[in-house]
């Protein structure tokens, strides 16, 4: 291999997210079919593949919703966090249940075409002129693809190999991806159903997912920290720290600093996690060391580097504590530089 | 997340959440036979039509 990369570990809490998950939807699948078998409306008769077919993709839609909310959600409260650590897993569910009910609309609705099944999918309706009769299944073949390149290229191999950097540019096409399955619904499922359960459920997702991340991309930035005298940052009291969690500093036209607190001690490091971009400063001290919310990556706080065998580093910075009050200075140290910890009480 | 990808981030969901809201608008609109609300009573339903 020519590039070196460390995958994320399997822990005993990743194991038993994943079987949550797993019963989590199987139960959906069941009460779902279940449901829908009992209670078809009348003169319409569903065939259990028919039925499998929205269960599948009713599912795929939820969990790519849910998934989408994460990451605002994390930033507002803690108790989101844990499903940050295990989003690459729902992810990755996500796009196999997406690629079941694919696999189940080409074999139903194309299977006995005369046409290759991709190619009937696309040929079979060819009203693209046409808001009502547009052929959504594109849309959501579409989708489907830009899934499959965020699954396939999800393992850290690819974050190793492509950097954080371009990394992260690509998995933000599962967006896009989100959009084109909203229009595949709209255009397709909402125009034949005619309960407004369906057209509530998707203007109801849709709107979370798009105000969430308006929200927090517009009102969660940080306030831009003022610079005081001799380029110092002026953090706020010491004893406002939570111990174990940090403040994050927005310095103007750089990255932001998470200033954390170790019973204490006060130390200041770069909030940008070497491993794919996450914000440190939303962590907390686990083990002596900081460790980001998004896969528990950690790095030590006096000196910014993983501990051993590990060798990321990040930048590290001055602190100093003056009348109870913490001050940083926001020239980063070149990553790994060991830095004096500010100790709390301690005469300035 | 690294600031140039928080303003990316931003600027995209600028984008989508009215192309979104537009697809949305647009489904409805073009939906056919717009089911009826059976709660409301027939007169009502004569009169809108």
């Amino acid at each position: 291999m020519a590039h070196g990369y460390k995958a994320v570990t399997w822990t005993p809490f990743k194991k038993q997210f994943d079987r949550w998950m797993v019963a989590g939807i199987v139960l959906y699948l069941a009460v779902f079919v279940g449901a829908s078998t009992v209670m078809q409306p009348q003169g319409e008769s569903f065939t259990p593949i028919q039925i499998l077919i929205r269960a599948t993709g009713t599912l795929s839609f939820l969990m790519l919703t849910f998934i989408l909310c994460i990451g605002p959600l994390a930033r507002l409260t803690d108790r989101f966090k844990p499903f940050l650590f295990n989003r690459r897993h729902l992810g990755v569910t996500t796009f196999l249940i997406a690629l079941a009910h694919a696999g189940l609309v080409l074999l139903w609705y194309h299977g006995f075409s005369e046409l290759n099944v991709v190619v009937s999918l696309f040929a079979s309706n060819p009203r693209y002129d046409s808001l009502a009769g547009f052929p959504f299944e594109s849309l959501g073949f579409i989708a489907l693809l830009i899934m499959f390149t965020m699954a396939a290229t999800s393992h850290d191999f690819w974050n190793a190999n492509l950097g954080p950097g371009l990394w992260k540019t690509l998995h933000m096409g599962v967006y896009l991806a989100y959009a084109l399955l909203v229009a595949h619904i709209a255009f397709g499922a909402l125009q034949f159903e005619k309960t407004p359960v369906y057209v509530f459920l998707l203007a109801a997702g849709a709107t979370l997912v798009c105000t969430l991340h308006l929200y927090t991309g517009l009102f969660a930035k940080g306030r831009v920290s003022r610079v005081v005298a001799q380029n110092w940052i002026e953090v706020g009291p010491a004893t406002d720290i939570e111990d174990g969690r940090a403040k994050i500093l927005q310095p103007k036209n750089a990255e932001r600093i998470a200033v954390f607190r170790n019973g204490e001690l006060v130390g200041a490091i770069s909030n940008v996690c070497r491993h794919q971009g996450g914000p440190l400063g939303e962590g907390r001290i686990i083990d002596g060391c900081v460790t980001c919310p998004w896969h528990g990556f950690q790095y030590r706080l006096e000196d910014g580097r993983s501990p051993p065998p590990f060798t990321e580093r990040i930048s590290t910075y001055a602190t100093k504590i003056e009348n109870g009050i913490v001050f940083v200075n926001p020239a980063p140290n070149p990553p790994g530089t060991e830095q004096q910890l500010s100790r709390i009480g301690a005469a300035s | 997340m690294k600031r140039q990808h928080r303003q990316r981030h931003l600027i995209l969901w600028l984008l989508l959440s009215p192309a979104i809201a537009a697809i949305l608008l647009l489904a409805v609109q073009v939906r056919p036979d717009a089911p009826l609300n059976e709660t409301l009573p027939e007169v009502l339903i004569e009169e809108a039509s």
